[in-house]
């Protein structure tokens, strides 16, 4: 019995060493660049950062990041001026870009449509209105010199605050000692991507013996009654207000990038009675013949961005003349 | 409680340790251990359902030393045995196939042109495993019938090999003078057989996480929308679908046959490469072995055989198959796929050709196989797979409409995987996994056969990758066979 405990030990080490190993080489983990929270209270990555982000089990999508001195994945360093014309461009994992090799992103592919022009890439997973708008009046002097802002709003999960509140206890964990050995041993790195080791999460938690959904998730959302989606939509849109009351949004040289076929109408209303521009893709994307985002994750995919591109290019560009 | 989940990878080390550190010396404890093991290991689905199997238990035990008392007395012994029929057979019959019948003659009546309008169908929910447990209980009082065995005096043995929980949800339906013999036989620690057992669940874990669930998706998709899709999509579908249950239900089958070693316990061999048979029957020595050897000992020989009549013998053969398809689910669907191995085993039959593999595999004393085997292997393949289709098939009606989009919808499209995976990856993976099976064709017990432990540590961590490597969170881990 002892000989089976000590072999079967040995085994297990060395399958998981092996493992490692084809792991690291085959670069099957996610990179996931350090996060921190700026003497602004902006949330952000910890600057120069390259690596790899990877989406599915076998590198289904695989891309390079570059997290430059202002703490974004770019191509480019933040330096605006008088004499430049620049373009901020905020938002989530769809700005952020992790999906796609930083060189040419959304950002990049604006540049080629706009003559003369610098594009910033504030994107950061995770971020709502509260966070953008909160980052426009924290970095102040650097988009006083910004000529043109584009925010992208997710209407059905970016306004679900009022305000903003530093999310001090998120980025604690993310630095605490658990995740920094999951951060550096790859194979758990691995296993937590692919959901794995989610039993193991769920037996730590105390959540093991719950009967988890059976069947395939859906990424389908959950129909709501009329009456109780007007309540949310009213909420909001007070919470938008809220926001650009406390933070400030300068009209002249704000625009909000959204999918009109995902925004209630009352919102959209709001912004056409109260002069806030929008920036709608929803017809792009739905006239184009090819798909406009990753199959894996469902973001933007080189098309999309093409679309998104364009389309702000457009904006801008006539705005311009 | 499922092998593939945390609960049973915290409860079988648990179970383990009592096992042989706590009741070693005590072979009474040690079965109550694992009578207790088992009930919590099914009762953690549904503990209500216990009772089913409780009864069952008393009423063979009971029954078994009936049968045995009555000596010569051939018309007592066959009247307990027809009340272990009864019971056994209306347990499977009422949890499983009321609703069916009722349903049945309701449809019946209604072509007829009779609308009945009140239905008697209830609700009633299938426990798990019952047709695996009550043919293994009934087995035992049949055994007893035939003088083939002795009852045992000792209830707890007897309920331990009637609830032994690695085989009691989806078998080896076991034989009592397989699995009764050893659990009245005092375990001894055997490394071997321990290290064997770790081998074959692993190798179980990589045929069901890896091939089963990752085609999963693929399968349902297919099934689920096959008006939309063409000729190659359809085809691909139930071949896909044919890996896809060989993988789940011989992946159960081995991680229960190496959890049963680890206690010291040999369970029969259910698969043994079934996808390199040469002919039909070939195919039912190698497919689900514990079953088909049960049809044959209990209802093809008492029938007659083969050592009636020609005209009798092909009854007899197409009862076990219709039987045998009826066994599988409460469906028209499984009695007409139990026809078509009818339908395609009576001509093997006829020529005499039904045996002639039984010993052999294909390739027996060659490396590679000739012409005539890889053709003889396909042709069973395909004809095994196209019968899947009812297999998968919710109802008649829409196996018949799959095949007929097969037929008139005989176009080429690549198809798409649900969640947007490379489709090469699959085809790459079941190609090796037949290579794989093809190396070690000759001893289904030992998947790691291999001399050098480097070899072998490598292959241990290549099953690690790729179970890694195919991971599926979103899919339903049940097994297919859980249903029967």
């Amino acid at each position: 019995m002892k000989k089976l405990f000590l072999k079967t030990l040995v085994y297990l080490v060395l399958i998981l060493l092996i493992v490692e190993i084809v792991v690291r080489v085959f670069h099957l983990y996610t990179e996931d660049p350090p996060r921190f929270i700026d003497e602004f209270g902006v949330e952000k990555r910890v600057p120069d950062n390259m690596g790899y982000a990877v989406t599915g089990n076998r590198n289904q999508n695989y891309s390079r990041f570059n997290i430059n001195k202002a703490g974004f994945n770019s191509h480019r360093e933040f330096l605006p001026s008088e004499d430049k014309f620049e373009i901020a461009l905020i938002g989530d994992s769809f700005i952020e870009g992790f999906h796609q090799d930083f060189y040419d992103s959304t950002g990049k592919k604006i540049e080629n449509e706009v003559p003369n022009s610098e594009v910033y890439e504030y994107g950061y997973a995770g971020y709502d209105l509260a966070n953008q708008i909160h980052l426009i009046k924290a970095y102040k002097s650097d988009f006083d010199l910004i000529d043109e802002i584009v925010i992208y709003l997710n209407y059905e999960s970016d306004l679900e605050r009022g305000f903003y509140e530093p999310n001090y206890g998120r980025i604690k964990m993310l630095a605490s000692t658990p995740f920094k050995i999951r951060d550096n041993i790859k194979i758990l790195a691995y296993g937590s991507k692919i959901g794995i080791l989610e039993p193991i999460k769920r037996l730590v938690s105390g959540k093991a013996f719950e009967e988890p959904k059976d069947g395939y998730q859906t990424n389908e959302i959950e129909t709501v009654k009329e009456t109780e989606q007007k309540t949310i939509d009213l909420q909001r849109i007070e919470n938008f207000k809220s926001l650009i009351k406390r933070y400030g949004f300068d009209k002249s040289k704000t625009s909000i990038l959204l999918d009109s076929r995902k925004t209630s109408q009352q919102f959209l209303d709001y912004c056409t009675s109260n002069d806030i521009v929008v920036i709608d893709f929803a017809a792009n994307f739905k006239s184009s013949k090819k798909a406009t985002t990753l199959i894996y994750d469902w973001h933007w995919n080189n098309h999309g961005r093409d679309i998104i591109a364009r389309t702000i290019a457009d904006y801008i560009n006539d705005k311009r003349k | 409680m499922l092998f593939n989940s945390l609960q049973f990878l915290i409860f079988l080390p648990l179970v383990y340790v009592l096992y042989w550190f706590v009741f070693k010396k005590n072979l009474r404890y040690q079965n109550l251990l694992v009578i207790v093991a088992s009930y919590i290991f099914y009762g953690w689905w549904d503990w209500r359902f216990l009772f089913l199997i409780l009864f069952s238990t008393v009423l063979d035990f009971y029954v078994g030393q009936r049968i045995y008392e009555q000596g010569d007395n051939k018309t007592k012994a066959r009247y307990w045995l027809w009340v272990s029929v009864f019971f056994n057979i209306g347990l499977l019959g009422f949890f499983k196939y009321y609703n069916f019948f009722i349903d049945s003659f309701l449809e019946l009546f209604s072509a007829l042109g009779y609308e009945i309008k009140s239905a008697w169908t209830l609700r009633i929910i299938l426990p798990i495993g019952i047709s695996f447990y009550t043919f293994q209980t009934l087995s035992y009082s049949l055994d007893i019938y035939y003088k083939k065995l002795k009852p045992t005096r000792n209830f707890i043995s007897f309920a331990a090999f009637v609830a032994f929980f690695p085989q009691l949800v989806a078998g080896p339906i076991e034989r009592a003078s397989n699995l009764l013999k050893q659990i009245n036989t005092k375990r001894v620690f055997n490394y071997e057989q321990a290290t064997s057992g770790l081998k074959l669940i692993l190798w179980g874990f990589f045929k069901k996480l890896v091939i089963a669930d990752s085609l999963a998706p693929m399968v349902d998709d297919i099934f689920a929308n096959y008006a939309s899709y063409p000729a190659s999509t359809l085809i691909l579908g139930v071949c896909l679908f044919s890996f896809q249950v060989y993988g789940d239900f011989s992946g159960y089958t081995d991680i229960a046959i190496g959890t049963s070693k680890l206690f010291g316990i040999e369970l029969m061999s259910n698969f043994k490469f079934p996808n390199f048979s040469r002919n039909i029957a070939e195919y039912w020595q190698r497919w689900h072995v514990s079953l088909s050897t049960w049809f044959r000992h209990y209802l093809y020989i008492p029938l007659g055989g083969s050592r009636v009549g020609k005209l009798k013998s092909i009854r007899n053969i197409a009862i076990i198959f219709l039987v045998s398809g009826l066994w599988h689910g409460a469906n028209w669907t499984f009695v007409f796929w139990g026809a078509i191995h009818a339908t395609l085993y009576i001509p093997v039959f006829l020529m005499g050709r039904n045996r002639l593999y039984a010993h052999s595999v294909i390739a027996q004393n060659s490396w590679l196989p000739s012409i005539k085997e890889v053709f003889q292997v396909v042709l069973t393949f395909v004809l095994v797979t196209f019968s899947r289709i009812f297999f998968r098939s919710p109802s008649i009606g829409d196996a018949f409409d799959y095949i007929s989009q097969i037929i008139n919808n005989f176009t080429y499209q690549s198809y798409v995987h649900p969640m947007g995976y490379r489709m090469l990856d699959f085809y790459v993976l079941i190609a090796l996994f037949t290579l794989y099976e093809y190396l070690i064709r000759k001893d289904e017990r030992h998947p790691f056969k291999f001399k050098n432990p480097v070899i072998r540590l490598f292959l241990y961590a290549l099953i690690v990758i790729s179970i890694l490597l195919f991971y599926d969170d979103g899919v339903n881990r049940s097994f297919i066979y859980f249903q029967f």
